[in-house]
């Protein structure tokens, strides 16, 4: 297999995101046993942190032994979240990337997976980061093609074989 | 009859029968005396010639089992001789030869048997034994007497080297059973090392190295229990055996390296380790470059660690074998080449193969002297001139991380004992870069683990050094940004490093700093990021603080800083919650530093009696007594927890006499109110109040009180009773309050852990109390009949009732089940019915009051023994004739016995049990629901047998966890979560058909989970989804 890019930039992950809730965050107590929080009616909406705690861990298709976030591909503040929208961009590590579609496609089945379905999700490579970044982003957002990648079964062995890892949100792959 | 008749009677028989016990009459009679082994050759005669090829074998298959069962004492010299020859002409014979063999097998063994016999037959046996023709136990016997003539008689036989090593290499040329190869291998490794092989090298490579990489797998049931291990370490015994086997034997570890699994490749590498040091610097530095090649493969696209890690020892051994003997390592060859090829990659220090290039480095510093200083002088002035260059400003954290680890490795790469520190030359260097990383955000993490390093080098950073390192890190310290839990954990980690070695820094200059951060008010309510950085400061304060001198400044700092909070006069119209809050936080600090110090048993806790215990008394009975709204420290119920919990680490370490007089002026205080003889501290109690916390007219804030009481009571000795006139009456009259007077469930729950604890060390003086309990207390409190009280009152008697029977169960008292049983008799009353049930499993849940280190007596196996009294019954009443109430209430005793107890005492009921579960799953206490399915998923994660049962009722399961995961379902979200972890383990541990009929319902109805409005539950609800599209059969 022809490597894409055998020496990319990697970056020391992130500790994982805890979040204290809205309430905890201004209260004048501190709080010993977080497992001890009583039970509130505060709602909790989806947010862009959440969006990539869903998506930080899945495996780069070429770098079986990195993550996304460990390449930079996703981060927190390339997602946007609206009410019934969500908007992820990524960044290949280089513009030939070939890997960029199933990376993207990976990212579509996650969310298709976790997200409920009134979110209508676009996903699209960073402007200006990849040769083929008008193909790349119609062949994503095309339902059609997606769902027609999906039925090959080598397609989605691949995809599976990426998003075994993704349940891990932040925690070392090893 | 005399011995030569009776043998030659037995032989006869023998022929004819086969029987092993005429070999042993045999035995016996050549052994007495009575008879002699000529004797037997002289009958055995006519079968030993007969043309007769049957009587042949038998005739010889006789004497080999005389030969093995007599005693060595019967064989003389001559005998021997005559023996060794005779089989030695039977091995041509193609029906005596195993017999024969058999049989010289156990001459061999003999002290008689002589240097002159063992080359008879070492060449009587390369001349006439054919391996091929012999099955694997009898190519055992041939090796067998092999292995033995080498262990006895190995100058002999290196006299005949010129045949025997050649013959020997014929016999076992493709021998294939592993046990028989075992043998091959011990006795080829001392031909190779031992004899003159130099024109066998070849064939003995060949008889070798065909064997690698050892890929056996023992059967099931074999039964010489040879191991895949076993096999590897003999042949990488003859492997290594000899240095002329590494030209031949470098190129096919190579080839299997370029070929191999990963297993393999690790077997390779591990053989290699083992053979280059034996082949030597001159063989092994001719393969250097190939052998790297192969190498770094796997050190720079690693396909697993473990391989990795395999990959640069050998790495090292190939290092240590080419320099062993070179001072410098500062010439052309394989160090200088790798050392360049892996400074060219960390030019990019942020690329992922940076990484692999440190590593290798790193591996370097573990080799020899002269290369790990030669590798450091390369590394460290590379790493220092990118981390100074201005264009590579943004590359400064990898740079950072990358030359700890360098600093890592070249600590733990020296010995403790060695003088020699490598990294001396290189300390200023390292500190200045380090203390510039650490100013920085982003680089400021990389730094400490930079510090960190060096500081743990032993004999590299001097106690000046230390003192500067400390100085730079208490200016990181009042960033702002120091706050992020990253920074400051590993900040912490530094700073009690540096004070395990040297605390007068941390001492001098950190904790002064620290307390001076901590305002003399509480930050206003709307001010977060400085009550944030109080309680960093705090947390700092408690994990540097543990160590006796520095916990005493830390009591006195702090409580100080509680008497000047709590001291002063507030105006009431003034917000005094934040202020109780950070008297809280105050609290628990010292809290959590008292209970470290407790688990490591420190000895210096029991004098905080007087200076912290007392002093929390003074503070709390200064605050009740005041007559102004000054209630703020007494009325806040997360305050008292924390106090009483100090009090009570403090008390449970403290010896028996000291607690003795405690105790007095605490009961002296709280009975009696004189209280100043307890609340010994600065701030000055009001004259004209009376302490008198016990009176049903006190106010709520003297009432609180109780809690502290309470916790002082539960850590005393059973030695000592409560200095009261008569113990029942006291308890009584403390059950009494606890529901009738009390105001809050703080006060009652003190008072309960009173009684209990008092009640379980000091039972005997409590019979009357107990007698009451059940005379009096249960018919005019508890029972239907109890005239005139209240439900919330009778409930509270029932609470008071649990922690009475908890104190008898947990001792094992004999009152105790006399207790139980009358919560049964209220399982009809729906007013108390569910707390009664609930009670049940309430008696031996695990508590924090009852234990070994609160001087508790407990007896063994408690919880076992009642839980196999009463589950039997509540099993039947669960399932039985009772009215739907009844059964109601055993269902939830049930469900509340089972979380209480350890899984094993109700495993073999599982069967019974599960079907009443999936009842409790519809109870609408979302508590039970919970303590359902985290014993639902305790039985169907660890044992099959659980999971074959819950497999039987998986479409109940399905539906139910689905219906519990919903929120318009469930407001609990708790059970939601648990309900949603639950399916989620499903797929793991039952099997995939059973599964396999709900797997599109499951998959549809989480995706409207996937919209909860809990964090939490979307959490799980997304994991169990996968879990479940990913199950497949």
């Amino acid at each position: 297999m022809e490597a894409y890019n055998p020496n990319p930039t990697v970056r020391k992950s992130a500790k994982q995101i805890g979040r204290k809730s809205a309430l905890q965050e201004e209260s004048l107590w501190l709080v010993e046993n977080e497992e001890n929080v009583e039970e509130t009616d505060e709602v909790e909406p989806l947010d862009q942190d959440e969006i990539f705690d869903l998506i930080r861990s899945i495996t780069d298709p070429e770098h079986k032994h990195m993550t996304l976030e460990d390449l930079m591909v996703v981060s927190s503040p390339q997602i946007e979240v609206g009410d019934d929208l969500v908007d992820v961009e990524f960044t290949p590590t280089v513009p030939h990337c070939g890997m960029s579609t199933l990376i993207g496609l990976s990212i579509r089945v996650r969310l298709l997976r976790a997200l409920p379905m009134r979110f209508k999700v676009d996903i699209h490579v960073k402007p200006g980061s990849h040769q083929s970044e008008h193909a790349i982003n119609k062949q994503l957002n095309d339902k059609e093609r997606v769902a027609a990648a999906l039925e090959n079964p080598a397609l989605l062995s691949a995809v599976e074989d990426c998003l075994a890892s993704a349940g891990l949100r932040g925690q070392r792959l090893e | 009859m005399d011995g030569p008749e009776r043998i030659e009677r037995l032989v006869r028989t023998w022929m004819a029968s086969g029987r092993d016990q005429d070999v042993d009459e045999t035995i016996t009679v050549i052994s007495s005396g009575q008879g002699s082994l000529l004797n037997v050759v002289k009958t055995l005669g006519e079968y030993l010639t007969s043309e007769e090829d049957e009587l042949r074998t038998k005739g010889v298959e006789f004497m080999s089992a005389i030969l093995s069962g007599c005693p060595p004492e019967h064989f003389n010299r001559q005998s021997v001789k005559v023996l060794t020859s005779f089989l030695c002409g039977k091995l041509d014979d193609l029906e005596t030869v195993v017999p024969a063999l058999k049989g010289l097998a156990s001459l061999t063994y003999l002290p008689t048997f002589t240097s002159d016999d063992a080359v008879d037959v070492v060449n009587a046996l390369l001349m006439h034994v054919k391996m091929k023709s012999l099955v694997q136990s009898q190519r055992f016997i041939v090796l067998t007497i092999i292995d033995n003539l080498i262990s006895k008689h190995r100058d002999a036989l290196k006299n005949i080297s010129k045949h025997f090593v050649p013959g020997y290499i014929s016999l076992v040329n493709g021998e294939k059973d592993p046990r028989n190869l075992i043998l091959c291998f011990a006795i080829d490794r001392v031909l190779l090392l031992e004899f003159e092989v130099k024109n066998y090298i070849e064939d003995f490579f060949n008889i070798t190295f065909c064997y690698f990489p050892i890929t056996f797998r023992p059967p099931p049931d074999d039964p010489y229990g040879v191991t895949t291990d076993d096999l590897k370490k003999a042949l990488r015994s003859c492997l290594n055996a000899t240095p002329d086997f590494g030209p031949l034997g470098i190129p096919l570890f190579l080839e299997k390296l370029t070929a191999g699994s990963p297993m393999t490749k690790r077997d390779t590498f591990q053989t290699l380790v083992s053979c280059l040091p034996v082949y030597g610097a001159i063989t092994a530095g001719s393969f250097a470059k190939k052998l790297w090649n192969c190498l770094r493969l796997e050190i720079f696209q690693a396909t697993d660690s473990e391989t990795e890690e395999e990959a640069l020892k050998t790495v090292q051994a190939l290092v240590n074998v080419i320099y062993a003997d070179r001072d410098s390592a500062d010439i052309p060859g394989l160090v200088k080449d790798v050392c360049h090829e892996c400074l060219d990659l960390l030019k990019e220090p942020e690329k992922s193969q940076a990484k692999p290039a440190m590593k290798t480095l790193c591996a370097f510093l573990s080799t020899t002297n002269s290369v790990s200083r030669y590798t450091l002088g390369c590394a460290l002035p590379h790493l220092t001139a990118i981390f100074h260059n201005p264009d590579e400003a943004s590359n400064r954290t990898p740079t950072l991380t990358l030359l700890c680890e360098l600093i890592i490795a070249a600590r733990d790469s020296t010995p403790d004992s060695s003088p020699d520190v490598k990294l001396a030359a290189f300390k200023d260097d390292l500190l200045g870069i380090m203390t510039v990383g650490l100013k920085n955000e982003s680089s400021c993490a990389a730094a400490l683990d930079g510090l960190k390093a060096l500081v743990t080098t032993s004999g590299l950073v001097t106690n000046d050094e230390l003192g500067y390192v400390v100085h730079n890190v208490n200016e990181v310290i009042a960033e702002e940004w120091a706050n992020a839990e990253e920074i400051s954990d590993t900040i912490l980690g530094l700073l009690s490093t540096i004070s395990a070695h040297s605390p007068t820094h941390v001492e001098g200059t950190t904790l002064p700093l620290l307390f001076g951060a901590l305002p003399d008010q509480a930050p206003a309510r709307g001010a977060a990021p400085e009550r944030a950085k109080c309680w960093q400061t705090l947390a700092f304060l408690a994990k540097l603080c543990k160590q006796p001198t520095l916990f005493e400044t830390l009591v006195v700092r702090l409580t100080t800083k509680l008497d000047m909070i709590c001291g002063s006069t507030t105006h009431p119209q003034e917000d005094v919650e934040p202020n109780a809050a950070y008297v809280h936080s105050i609290l628990l600090t010292l809290r959590n530093v008292l209970e470290e110090k407790v688990d490591l048993d420190h000895t210096d806790v029991p004098k905080y009696l007087d200076r912290l215990v007392c002093r929390l008394f003074n503070l709390f009975a200064f605050s009740v007594l005041q007559p102004a709204a000054l209630h703020m420290v007494a009325s806040e119920p997360r305050l008292l927890k924390t106090t009483g919990e100090i009090i009570t680490f403090v008390v449970q370490v403290t010896p028996v006499a000291k607690q003795q007089v405690f105790v007095r002026s605490l009961v002296d205080a709280y009975l009696n109110g004189n209280v100043k003889g307890l609340a010994v501290g600065s701030l000055k109690l009001p004259e004209d109040q009376v302490f008198h916390p016990f009176e049903p007219s006190a106010s709520l804030f003297q009432k609180n009180m109780i809690v502290l009481f309470s916790a002082a009571v539960i850590a005393l000795h059973k030695e000592i009773p409560v200095p009261v006139q008569d113990t029942s009456s006291f308890l009584q009259s403390l059950y009494t309050w606890s529901v009738q007077h009390a105001e809050s469930s703080l006060q009652r729950e003190a008072a309960w852990h009173a009684i209990a604890s008092i009640l379980n060390k000091r039972s005997d003086d409590s019979i009357v109390f107990l007698t009451t309990c059940q005379e009096q207390i249960w018919s005019t409190q508890i029972s239907n009949g109890a005239p005139g009280r209240s439900v919330p009152d009778r409930r509270y008697s029932i609470s008071a009732w649990t922690w009475v029977t908890k104190a008898l169960t947990t001792k094992g008292h004999a009152a105790s089940e006399a207790f139980v049983d009358r919560l049964f008799e209220v399982f009809d009353d729906t007013d108390i019915n569910w707390d009664a049930a609930k009670a049940i499993g309430d008696i031996v849940a695990s508590d924090d009051i009852l234990t070994k280190k609160k001087h508790a007596a407990i007896r063994i196996l408690f919880a076992q023994r009642y839980c196999s009294r009463l589950l039997p019954r509540i099993v039947e009443g669960a399932k039985g004739t009772g009215n739907n109430r009844q059964q109601v209430a055993y269902l939830v005793a049930l469900t509340s016995l089972i979380k209480s107890v350890p899984k094993s005492t109700y495993a073999p009921e599982m069967t019974t049990l599960i079907p009443l579960l999936l009842r409790g799953l519809q109870l609408r206490d979302s508590d039970i629901r919970v303590n359902v399915i985290s014993t639902l998923h305790a039985a169907t994660d660890s044992d099959t047998n659980g999971s074959n049962i819950l497999a039987e009722h998986v479409g109940t399961l399905v539906t139910a966890m689905l219906e519990n995961s919903k929120v318009q379902e469930m407001p609990s979200f708790r059970v939601r979560v648990a309900a949603l972890r639950y399916l989620g383990v499903l797929p793991k541990s039952i099997r995939y058909d059973k599964l396999h009929p709900y797997k599109t319902t499951v998959i549809k109805e989480l995706s409207k989970v996937l919209d909860d409005p809990k964090r939490a539950v979307r959490k799980e609800a997304v994991d169990t989804r996968s879990n479940w599209f990913t199950c497949s059969g």
